[in-house]
Formats: C-alpha cells, sequence, structure tokens
C-alpha cells in the first residue's frame, strides 16, 4: 500500500510538472516531427526509388524506438541531475521507502507519457509518409514492455553514474547516438549486438510492423533472449545504482552540485 | 527515559578536491539524545556539525562508529532507520518549487508511503498553524524565503517522524520571520514531542528553543550541558569592575597576565574592567590590587551573559568538558 502512495504521488507530480512545461513538451514533438520530416525527404529526394518505402518504414520504426530509448535509459540520470540541481535529492534520499522506488515510479509515469506521445507520432509520421505499418498490439506489447524492463536497466545505471558525478548532461548527450546505434543497426548486420538491450526486441518488433509477423512466428528461443536480456539489465542497474549510491554516502557527494 | 539517538565514536573523514591529504571532519564523536529532548548542536563554520547531522540522516556513512536511531543501526537498516527521521536541510534545498504548498505537502508525504486521505488532517493543520492557508496553492517558487522556510519546516512535521533534524532553520530570515520561525519551533516542541536536533548559529534560537547544547569544534564535541547550566557557568565568574580613574600601561599589562579581562572606557571617562574569575582568590587578588594602587571602585557588577558569549567563550578554549560536569 505504501509503494502505491509512493507511485500515486510522483505520477501526479509528473502530470502536473508536464502541464506546466506544457510548451516545453510540445516543442520537443515539434523538433522531432521536423527531424523525421528532414529524414523522410532526404529517402525521397536522394534515396533510391525502388526501396524508398522500406526505407521509411524502417526510418519511421528506428526513430520512434530511438526516440523512446532516449526517453527512458536516459531518464533516471536526467532526473538525478535536476534533483541536484534543485537541490532536493538528499530529500528524496530521505523515504523509507528507498531512492530507485521513486525514481522508478517516475521514469514509468514519464515513459507512459512517451509512450502515448509515441503512439500520436507513430500514426502522424505514418500519416505524413502515406505507408502503413502493421500494428498488432498482441505480439508488439509484451515485447515492448520486456525492452522497457532492459532499458530501465540501463536508466539506473547511468542514474549511479549521475548520482556520483551529477554533472553528467555532455554524456547524456553524447549517448544518444550511442542509443541511435542501438536501435538502428539490424541484428542481421551485427548479431553480437543480441546481447545489448534492447537491439532483440527492437529487431522484433521490426519484424512485426515492417514483415507482418505475428507473435506465433518467433521462436522460445527469441523470447527467452529477450526476457533474460531484460533480467539481467534490470537486475545489473539496480546493483551498480545501489553500489553507486554507497560510494556517493561514503565519499560526501550525494547532494553536492 | 529512552536513548532515541545513540552515536559510539563516530569519525567521518573526506579528500577535498585537489588536495592529496584527507580532512578529518568528525574525530570519534559520541553523543546520546533522549527522546523528546531539544538538543542544539552548534559550533562554528567548518567545525563537523553538517557532516554530523548528514550521518545521523543516514546521508552520509562514517569511516568508524555506529549510529542507532530508535535502536536501529543506521548503516545496517537505513531505509528502516528513516520511518524515524525527518529532516530540514540548509538552504532552500527541500522543496520543489514548480509545485504549490499543498502539493510540496502531499508530494514529501507520499513519497514515504502516506496516503492524502492519511495526511489530510494534519496538512491542514499544518497549513492553519503556519499560517499559510493563503499561500496553500500558491507555487513555491512566488513565496518570501521565510514562508518556503516555513513550507520545508512543515514538510518534516508531515512526515510525523519521532526525530527531526533541522539544519540552520532559521538562516537568511529576516528577523521579524526569524522571530516568526523561532515561536513555531518552541510552539511545535510543546505540542509533538519531538526529539529535535537543531543545527544552528542564530543563538536566541537555542536560548529560547533548545534545552540541552552540544558544541561542536574541530570535528570534537566540546560542550555538552543544558543551557541553562553553561549560561550559569560564565554568569558566576564574570564581574565588571566601574572604576573612577584611568589605568596605567603596567597596571593594564598587568591585568591582562594575570586574570581574562577586557578593559574600556565608559562615555563618563570611567574604566570599565570585565574580569572572568577562575577561582575565587582571584576575586580577593583583584580588589587587593586595586587597593594598592589606590584605584576607587564606583560599582562592582556580576555581568549579565547570553548565549552567544557563552559560546564564543566556549569555541575559543575559555571552557573544559569537565568544568561543565562539576557545576
Amino acid at each position: 500500500m505504501k509503494w502505491l502512495n509512493l507511485f500515486k504521488v510522483n505520477i501526479k507530480r509528473e502530470v502536473i510538472l508536464l502541464k506546466r512545461y506544457l510548451p516545453n513538451t510540445i516543442s520537443m514533438i515539434l523538433t522531432f516531427y521536423i527531424i523525421f520530416l528532414g529524414m523522410f525527404f532526404g529517402i525521397q529526394v536522394v534515396g533510391d526509388p525502388g526501396s524508398a518505402e522500406m526505407n521509411t518504414q524502417y526510418v519511421i520504426v528506428n526513430y520512434i524506438f530511438w526516440y523512446l530509448s532516449m526517453a527512458v535509459m536516459a531518464g533516471i540520470g536526467w532526473t538525478v541531475q535536476n534533483e541536484v540541481t534543485l537541490g532536493t535529492l538528499e530529500q528524496i534520499y530521505m523515504s523509507p521507502l528507498g531512492a530507485w522506488r521513486i525514481f522508478l515510479a517516475r521514469i514509468i509515469s514519464s515513459t507512459v507519457v512517451e509512450m502515448i506521445t509515441m503512439t500520436i507520432m507513430l500514426f502522424v509520421s505514418m500519416l505524413t509518409a502515406g505507408t502503413w505499418l502493421n500494428i498488432d498490439i498482441i505480439a508488439i506489447l509484451p515485447i515492448l514492455i520486456l525492452m522497457i524492463v532492459s532499458m530501465l536497466g540501463v536508466s539506473f545505471m547511468i542514474a549511479g553514474a549521475a548520482v556520483i558525478f551529477k554533472q553528467i548532461g555532455s554524456f547524456l548527450q553524447i549517448s544518444q547516438f550511442i542509443f541511435a546505434g542501438l536501435t538502428f543497426v539490424p541484428l542481421s548486420t551485427a548479431p553480437f549486438l543480441e546481447f545489448a538491450p534492447i537491439v532483440k526486441g527492437v529487431d522484433m518488433v521490426r519484424q512485426i510492423m515492417i514483415f507482418d509477423y505475428s507473435w506465433t512466428d518467433f521462436t522460445v528461443v527469441d523470447y527467452s533472449s529477450l526476457i533474460l536480456n531484460a533480467i539481467l539489465y534490470f537486475a545489473l542497474g539496480i546493483f551498480v545504482f545501489f553500489r553507486c549510491e554507497r560510494v556517493a554516502m561514503e565519499k560526501g557527494v550525494l547532494g553536492q552540485h | 527515559m529512552e536513548n532515541v539517538i545513540e552515536i559510539q565514536n563516530v569519525k567521518k573523514s573526506y579528500r577535498k578536491k585537489g588536495a592529496k591529504e584527507k580532512v578529518e571532519a568528525v574525530k570519534g564523536v559520541s553523543l546520546t539524545v533522549k527522546k523528546g529532548e531539544i538538543v542544539g548542536l552548534l559550533g562554528p563554520n567548518g567545525a563537523g556539525k553538517t557532516t554530523l547531522i548528514k550521518m545521523m540522516c543516514g546521508l552520509l556513512i562514517p569511516n568508524e562508529g555506529t549510529i542507532l536511531i530508535n535502536g536501529i543501526n543506521i548503516r545496517q537498516k537505513r531505509l528502516q532507520a528513516m520511518e524515524h527521521i525527518s529532516v530540514v536541510l540548509e538552504g532552500n534545498r527541500n522543496l520543489y518549487w514548480r509545485l504549490t504548498v499543498k502539493e510540496n505537502l502531499e508530494y514529501f508525504a507520499g513519497n514515504r508511503g502516506h496516503s492524502k486521505k492519511q495526511i489530510q488532517e494534519k496538512m491542514e493543520h499544518l497549513i492553519d498553524r503556519f499560517n499559510l492557508r493563503e499561500k496553500e496553492n500558491e507555487m513555491v517558487n512566488a513565496l518570501s524565503r521565510g514562508m518556503q522556510q516555513k513550507v520545508a519546516v512543515a514538510v518534516a512535521l508531515i512526515a510525523n517522524t519521532d526525530v527531526i533534524f533541522l539544519d540552520e532553520p532559521t538562516l537568511g530570515l529576516d528577523l521579524e520571520t526569524s522571530y516568526e520561525i523561532r515561536t513555531l519551533l518552541k510552539e511545535i516542541v510543546e505540542e509533538e514531542q519531538k526529539t529535535i536536533i537543531i543545527s544552528t548559529h542564530d543563538m536566541p534560537v537555542v536560548q529560547e528553543v533548545c534545552e540541552r547544547v552540544v558544541i561542536v569544534n574541530h570535528g570534537n564535541i566540546v560542550a555538552d550541558d543544558r543551557v541553562e547550566n553553561l549560561l550559569q557557568l560564565f554568569e558566576s565568574k564574570a564581574y565588571l569592575f566601574t572604576l573612577n580613574a584611568t589605568l596605567t600601561k603596567q597596571q593594564i599589562s598587568f591585568l591582562e597576565t594575570h586574570f581574562v579581562t577586557s578593559i574600556s572606557q565608559n562615555d563618563v571617562g570611567q574604566t570599565l574592567l570585565e574580569v572572568n574569575i577562575q577561582q575565587s582568590e582571584d576575586f580577593y587578588r583583584i580588589i587587593d590590587l586595586l587597593a594598592k594602587e589606590q584605584i576607587p571602585i564606583e560599582k562592582i557588577d556580576r555581568t549579565t551573559v547570553d548565549f552567544e558569549e557563552v559560546f564564543m567563550k566556549i569555541v575559543k578554549g575559555g571552557y573544559s568538558h569537565e568544568m561543565a560536569k562539576s557545576v
């Protein structure tokens, strides 16, 4: 029950701040759309006309998942950095339920908001491009949830670094390109990336959305790999975060800006 | 009465940025605080007060020693210990400026697992008690520094913990707001029966709110006693002689060598000789000296001291722990 109350207030806080920073949210969505338009027209103008539709479909799926990965994997890191800037990080650490649960609640609520934005953007992108992808919710949703779990693990690892070093904004900016690599590079090109976070999931979603796969078209090995990936990264993320917390408390840098 | 806080031989050292050697911020502090005590934690800047408070709050891990909160070892069961502690840290570092007063209260209570229903009554009470009713729906960034500080204290109280740490609760406030906060703290102490540790430089807070004072200097506790005992200790030894004469350089030199004195002149040309008497014989020695030198004494007053003077004397070394215990 206590956890539920914690989740409720953090979700409420995210919604309140989303409303209060509405111009910021709108400008972010517009920027996203303008970049998509740039890529879409780039394919139309300089790309091979024979594969233009397929390329556009790839761009839509990859771009949508890049957006989601940036929001989730860098999310807790940004949250920690903002808390340090505001000076409230130490108050977060006074919760008997643990700072990690507060950050988890915040990232879950912001992820829900991002997924709604992502869905709207997906349809707007498809409408703009005049191409329709296979939106098979039953097949996509479990894969998406497992992907998000592994992303949360990475997010906690980055947050751990933020707890110690604080000013990791530059790293978070650069990490966008790492996330782009993870979402844009197909697994067939780089099979070793199967063990990296989200790559397997994005690959499976691509198969569903572009090549009309259903959930039965994947093997047990595919699902097992995805589940293992999610568990492993989440557990590793929490472990790294706890270790970093301890280091910050030993070094006395928890609330320092 | 049971101990709420038990600290044993706690040490903490840091390596400052760019420095090779570690700085010992806290050097083996032991301290116990009983349930319902209001303790003032004093010390000059860099004495180790905030380090000590952060260790008691579980925000900083000591190098050595144990800290128990209600019998719970904060190092081993940090989250369990947090159930009993809330803190208002120094400065404006306790609130979300883009949330309103009520939203802040609800948010921080929720982070401790309390539902809105559970805190509703207490929240309304605190809003009235802290005169925040007119501002309850205003964002914190629109409030004055004093108002923000009141909200921060209210946030600490809504957690309903046994122990509350207040780090510089009146820092940067004007006299009127500082007085208001002091009055509120006194009322809270009477009403809520909490154990409160106040770190402050504001001596009126200590004198008016605290019943016991712990003075930290260079990472050690240099005094730990009841406020009235420390005041009494210094009051009983300080005398002000008003002399109808001007002292010679030799006389001043002699007095300064043999007694802790301060010598000044008042507006009517009298010499004011303030003496700290360590032993009763000293009092007679000064009288004998003045008689021998034929210096007329207008009057002798026992000086009243405020806590600021007591604090300064302790920090400058005119006090030892044993002295307090003998009082």
